[in-house]
């Protein structure tokens, strides 16, 4: 029992990193074997090199990023968390608001990209814009379920102790939905690290996104590869820092 | 042990705790199916009442009434302890089937809450909490989460969250019927030990005939939907009861018999 365990534990590390290993391999030889232009696909090698080498430029669009997808991810927490009570909580927002946010949920982000750039110009604002509509959603969707499926015996419960109905959403409704919300956070946040590439795509001059355009347009795909790694870096911490702090909530509505 | 003991209302002792004047219940405005039919009767103080009814025949609806929690139709009164009912009265205590434990908060905290939401002082919660819990035998496990309890811990709990109001009607909504059986009548014996102590008026909804018998002064049989009170009988046993002598006397299976027939048992 405990020896398999340990086994099992090792080969958590090792068995994803044998593919990692035999796929690197690959990746270095075909560029070999079978003469691919190194302007369609560098070798291994070659894109370490340069990741290596202009670390600090991409330790620089990084940041720029990352503060994009922080400030929108928290716009969308906060934004979505509030919108989610207040369409829970009061009929009147619930009626007139939650039609227009469905057709407004079915249009695609990705279109209001240029429009955004537009109205808030090259700079922070209009990619933060985009994080936080990627983001949105999501938040106010799992905040609305977690309050609605808030278990009924312990509703009828917290009548028979004759709770206000502050203190039912206070001591059972909200953190009822906590696990629910975190789970809305924990789909925003890779939704909040497109929209702000997506939106250094569509006009910037900071920033991975900005980085990648630049690099394709430069035909520098070793640049690009090396971009694409640190966005992949970029977005795994983020999450992890979303996962991290939902860890807290380890509870289940019973 | 005064301590634990239901608060009274101070010098007026209303003699009955629980009148039911013509309750019917009809869900439904238009063609509506009709739950209860007239019912009527009171209970007094002190007295451990069973409602015992086959399933669907309104008594879980009877007892959200009688605890406020569901108006009447109109021309029904319902009295506790001499006061009209309007709302959850607060000498009103219910325990329902389901575990009524949040998952986040430790037994202790659990057991806490009902006395917090209705603001008593911190230290007048800590002296009922204290006394409470080796009461439930739940001392070892005041830190633990509901998930880390078993079922029987859960109830045992679900019962402290109420008992902490110290209320002087105690409603029971088959509190311990999602359980196995041999737990079932574990915690019953705990119940008649914990009523001997508090000496509440407890009104309990059962399908179990048995366990109708073995807890209760007086046992009300409900008919079929829609339900209505078709017989009062007295359950004349000798307290404190044992759960092998109680069972093994004659007059148990007396009871038993003559509930069955009743029950359309045969």
């Amino acid at each position: 029992m405990h020896a398999t365990a340990r086994v099992a534990q090792w080969r958590q590390i090792v068995d994803p990193a044998i593919l990692f290993i035999v796929l690197a391999i690959l990746w270095e030889k075909a560029v070999d074997i079978f003469r691919i232009k190194p302007y369609l696909l560098p070798p291994l090698s070659k894109v370490a090199a340069t990741f290596w080498d202009a670390r600090m430029a991409l330790l620089a669009e990084s940041w720029v990023t990352v503060q994009e997808v922080l400030a929108g991810f928290a716009l969308a927490v906060v934004g979505g968390i509030a919108l989610g009570l207040a369409l829970h909580a009061i009929p009147v927002v619930r009626r007139t608001l939650y039609p227009a946010i469905v057709v407004f949920q079915g249009l695609p982000k990705i279109a209001l990209a240029p429009l955004m750039v537009v109205w808030f110009g090259y700079g922070t604002t209009s990619k933060v814009l985009m994080a936080f509509m990627f983001a949105f959603f999501p938040v106010v969707i799992s905040t609305m379920g977690g309050l609605a499926g808030t278990p009924q015996h312990l509703i009828e419960h917290f009548k028979a102790i004759r709770a206000t109905a502050w203190t039912t959403f206070r001591r059972l409704q909200v953190p009822a939905a906590l696990p629910s919300i975190l789970d809305g956070c924990r789909s925003a946040m890779p939704l909040a690290v497109i929209g702000a590439i997506v939106g250094e795509f569509v006009g910037s001059e900071r920033g991975l996104g900005h980085l990648i355009l630049e690099a394709n347009a430069n035909g520098r795909t070793d640049l690009l590869f090396a971009a694409l790694v640190a966005i992949s870096i970029v977005a795994g911490l983020l999450y992890l820092l979303v996962e991290l702090a939902a860890r807290r909530v380890w509870w289940r509505a019973l | 042990m005064s301590a634990i003991h239901p608060e009274g209302a101070g010098g007026t002792v209303a003699e009955t705790a629980v009148r039911v004047g013509d309750v019917a219940k009809t869900f439904g405005r238009v063609n509506g199916v009709r739950a209860l039919d007239r019912v009527d009767f009171s209970i007094p103080r002190g007295q451990f009442v069973s409602i015992l009814g086959p399933s669907g025949c309104g008594k879980s609806t009877l007892l959200r009434i009688v605890a406020g929690l569901m108006p009447a139709d109109p021309g029904g009164t319902i009295e506790v302890l001499g006061r009209r009912q309007q709302g959850v009265s607060p000498d009103i205590g219910v325990v329902f089937q389901s575990h009524n434990m949040l998952p986040w908060c430790t037994t202790e905290a659990n057991i806490r809450l009902a006395a917090e939401v209705r603001g008593l002082p911190p230290a007048e919660i800590d002296k009922r909490v204290d006394e409470l819990l080796p009461v439930l035998k739940l001392e070892k496990f005041r830190r633990n989460y509901p998930h880390e309890l078993s079922g029987g811990m859960r109830q045992r709990a679900a019962l402290g969250q109420i008992l902490v109001l110290r209320p002087q009607v105690l409603l029971l909504d088959e509190p311990f019927g999602a359980l196995d059986a041999l737990t079932r009548d574990q915690l019953n014996v705990e119940l008649l030990r914990l009523w001997q102590l508090m000496r509440q008026t407890v009104i309990l909804i059962t399908h179990s005939i048995a366990e109708a018998i073995f807890l209760s002064d007086r046992v009300l049989v409900m008919s079929e939907r829609p339900g209505h009170i078709v017989e009062d009988i007295a359950i004349d046993l000798p307290r404190p009861r044992d759960p092998r002598a109680t069972k093994e006397a004659p007059e148990f299976g007396h009871y038993v018999v003559q509930l069955g027939r009743l029950m359309g048992v045969d």
